[in-house]
């Protein structure tokens, strides 16, 4: 049985859905590390965009841009995961609410 | 005797005017060494370089002048139309710069009148830079001092040989930043310091004027040189303007001297074709289009004047030479005296040929001329100080010169500029080497007597003033009476009433001059030495100081042979004298000129000895009062109360005639007061506390508003870039579904 190929438009709109939850995370979850996770959601989305695109013309620079992504996304998530670490250690909380020293 | 020694150039004319820029590059490059070497070679080298270089093209220039003045095949060809011009050297290196159709060139040469003034310049110039070697012996600044002459010989030079205005500005420009340099030299004291800028003040109003006058003569011939063809005067030498167009509008310029003469000549010869004249006619194209050449003229040599009353200290701009004495003395002698003061005269006898076109403009030049000798004179009167009342004499003596162009007696001017460079230049080194033999002290009331103690220097400085006083026989006897004679015999048409007012003025200035110059005389050298003189026993100069005295004061006395009447005869039949033969090539047009365009009449066969005989009357009438007064009624009354009417005239002329605070009180107070006004409120209050305090206040306020944006909190900050993208995103959208 064959599967009828999928159409591009249905991986935009997932896109955008996963787009839409991670923002949602960033904006509303007080956790740090649910933020962190949310942030990949919405990094994941945008690849799965590049890719739709690669897939709908035919080439490979989608596939560039995913990997590059990709590698960013891994960057970030050390480097954010250290703070993340480093500030519970000082405050021993990772409630986004509470840090807020660094205003005006 | 080989005849050709006279009638043949010594040097190859070709070969000399391909090295014309050599006399200049001379003095500069000893400016050069001095100034960036000096401190390090020392005294002996810096005095080799700067007198040797300066020598060096003092023999350039005795070459140059003797290929101009006896060498007939040395003929310099009119840029405008190709026609042998005169006898002169020329070289040419090239377009300086050039704007539009605008062109000005590195152009040099020497014609009889320029060739003059190079003997003069280097000459003059040389004796004083050898005076100097002894009279800056003890001051450590003498390789700076050398520098500024040098470099002032280079500028002066460029001036002298300059082929066209613009050039010619240039050397204007270094001359006066090297007399603003000189005056200032003991900079140590303030009120030297302010001398120095009250004469780059006065010199940049004439300057000013000076660059005024050349825009509008750029103006004026390039219009004329692009007249349309068919405008009523130009259409009558239609086949010679073609060529001038091209040298006016493009090679070599209109500022350059052969263009202007050719340009001149266009005047009588339009006259000749029975319309109104150039003059009359409105000028058809450029900015100056409405304005008849004739006005614009007048306007221009208004503006020549202005600036050559600048830098010739002529009223109403002559206030800062009396305070250049701040400077040392070979200064006063080879800058304010000799050289460059004279430089207005130059420009006007230089520009001759246009000046004669306009006698509004000669008639203000004669006047202005007049009334300086004989106001300059009176304010020397009641001077104490030497060298004061020879700046105000030389200020006289350049009024003398004034008038001498403005009656249209070039060459007598020109002599006069000569004569009075030497024996000028005499009066001032014997007052230096006074200053040097009596401890610094130059008030003549406490001197006295230097007549035993300084024979050589009393000597130089009494034939000198013999020489200015106008007695037979020197020279400046027939150079100022040359030009009053002329003033007498010469009709300025249409203002018949200039001459005999200037030759009234003249001669009363005249009998001031021998006054004053006789007071200073009797009070300085003779009599008693004074009791209180700064030092008992005045000692003589050394030989480096008394030999340019020596040579000036003989130079004073041979120079009498240029103005002596009637050593030569024209092919005419009429007595001329050599000054006036010599310097025919230049001057012969612009007389020609003047006859032809009716502007001027010349002077016609008249015998000057009745006119000589009166002046030498005024002459002697002028030095007796003064020895009467000085050395009879003064002494009788001494110890007793001085009338008040005396003491009244005495401190009105000391304090100059109020001059300096009238000019205080009218120019400098309001422009002072209106520039701390400006200060406070222009620059302190719009610019400093409006504009550049402001701008800081209005943004520290807007930030300390926006700073509350920064919560702290991620979340909110995140939420904004979410508003932001929404918002770009509804932008895009909107503008798709608009399509």
């Amino acid at each position: 049985m064959e599967i009828s190929p999928v159409d591009t438009q249905n991986y935009l709109l997932l896109a955008a859905t996963l787009f839409c939850t991670g923002m949602l995370g960033v904006l509303v979850r007080r956790n740090a590390l649910v933020v962190f996770m949310s942030i990949e959601l919405m990094l994941n989305a945008a690849n799965l965009t590049f890719l739709a695109a690669a897939r709908e013309r035919l080439d490979s620079t989608g596939h560039l841009a995913a990997l590059f992504v990709i590698a960013v996304a891994a960057a970030e998530a050390a480097i954010g995961l250290a703070i993340v670490i480093a500030v519970f250690r000082n405050r021993g909380t990772v409630n986004v609410e509470d840090i807020r020293t660094m205003k005006y | 005797m080989d005849t050709s020694w006279f009638t043949k150039a010594w040097a190859n004319p070709q070969a000399l005017s391909d090295n014309l820029w050599l006399i200049i590059a001379l003095p500069a490059f000893g400016a050069l060494v001095c100034g960036v070497f000096g401190r390090a070679l020392g005294r002996t080298y810096v005095n080799l370089v700067a007198c040797a270089s300066v020598l060096a093209s003092f023999f350039l220039s005795v070459f140059a002048f003797q290929a101009v003045a006896a060498d007939p095949s040395v003929i310099v060809t009119s840029a405008a139309n190709g026609q042998p011009l005169r006898f002169a050297l020329s070289g040419d290196w090239g377009v300086w710069f050039q704007a539009g159709s605008f062109s000005a060139h590195f152009g040099l040469w020497v014609d009889h009148l320029s060739a003059t003034m190079l003997m003069v310049v280097t000459g003059v110039g040389f004796l004083i830079h050898l005076y100097s070697t002894a009279y800056m012996e003890h001051d450590p600044g003498y390789w700076r001092f050398f520098a500024y002459l040098n470099l002032f010989m280079a500028s002066m030079l460029t001036l002298v040989l300059a082929d066209n205005l613009v050039l010619l500005f240039v050397g204007w420009e270094g001359v006066g930043l090297c007399s603003y340099l000189l005056i200032g030299f003991w900079y140590t004291d303030a009120a030297n310091a302010w001398a120095g800028r009250k004469a780059f003040i006065a010199n940049r109003v004439g300057d000013c004027a000076f660059l005024l006058a050349m825009m509008l003569l750029v103006l004026t011939v390039t219009a004329f040189a692009r007249a349309p063809s068919a405008e009523p005067p130009a259409i009558f030498f239609a086949q010679r303007r073609a060529v001038f167009a091209h040298a006016a509008t493009s090679e070599p310029g209109p500022l350059n001297f052969k263009v202007l003469e050719e340009f001149a000549q266009y005047i009588p010869a339009s006259l000749a074709m029975g319309s109104k004249g150039l003059l009359g006619t409105d000028i058809p194209i450029g900015p100056l289009a409405g304005h008849t050449y004739g006005h614009t003229l007048t306007v221009i040599f208004l503006l020549l004047l202005l600036g050559a009353a600048g830098k010739s200290a002529q009223l109403p701009l002559y206030v800062w030479l009396p305070d250049a004495m701040a400077g040392p003395t070979p200064v006063s002698a080879l800058i304010h005296a000799a050289t460059m003061v004279t430089a207005g005269v130059y420009l006007l006898c230089r520009m001759a040929p246009l000046l004669v076109m306009s006698p509004a403009a000669m008639a203000t030049v004669a006047v202005v001329g007049a009334l300086t000798a004989l106001y300059a004179a009176l304010l020397a009167f009641a001077q104490d100080d030497l060298k004061k009342v020879l700046a105000y004499s030389t200020i006289s003596q350049l009024g003398y010169m004034f008038l001498g162009v403005g009656v249209g007696f070039f060459w007598g001017a020109i002599l006069h500029l000569v004569t009075h460079a030497c024996f000028k230049g005499c009066l001032f080194l014997s007052a230096g080497s006074v200053m040097h033999g009596n401890d610094g002290e130059l008030n003549i009331k406490k001197l006295g007597c230097l007549r035993k103690e300084m024979p050589w220097t009393t000597a130089c400085f009494g034939i000198a003033t013999l020489a200015i006083t106008g007695i037979v026989p020197l020279s400046g006897f027939f150079s100022k009476d040359d030009i009053l004679h002329g003033a007498l015999h010469t009709h300025l048409l249409g203002y018949e009433w200039v001459m005999p007012t200037v030759f009234a003025i003249g001669s009363l200035g005249a009998v001031a001059t021998a006054f004053y110059m006789s007071r200073a005389y009797l009070l300085a050298f003779t009599g008693e030495r004074a009791k209180d003189a700064k030092v008992p026993h005045a000692h003589e100069s050394g030989w480096v100081m008394v030999a340019p005295l020596v040579i000036l004061a003989a130079l004073s006395i041979v120079l009498l042979l240029h103005g002596f009447p009637g050593v030569l005869k024209t092919p005419a039949g009429q007595p001329e004298t050599l000054m006036e033969a010599f310097l025919k090539p230049v001057f012969g047009v612009a007389d020609k000129l003047a006859v032809e365009a009716h502007s001027l009449e010349p002077e016609t066969e008249s015998n000057p000895w009745p006119g000589f005989v009166i002046a030498l009357a005024l002459a002697w009438v002028g030095g007796a009062a003064a020895w009467y007064l000085y050395k009879r009624v003064f002494p009788a009354r001494a110890g007793k109360p001085v009338p008040a009417v005396f003491a009244a005239v005495r401190s009105f002329t000391v304090h100059k005639f109020y001059v300096d605070e009238l000019y205080d009180a009218v120019l400098v107070r309001p422009i002072k007061l209106l520039s701390i006004g400006l200060f406070r409120v222009v620059d302190e209050g719009l610019i400093d506390t409006v504009l550049v305090g402001g701008t800081g206040w209005v943004t520290a306020r807007i930030g300390s508003l926006l700073r509350y944006l920064q919560t702290g909190d991620v979340q909110a900050y995140a939420a904004m870039m979410a508003v932001g993208l929404l918002a770009g995103v509804g932008y895009a959208i909107f503008e798709v579904l608009a399509k």
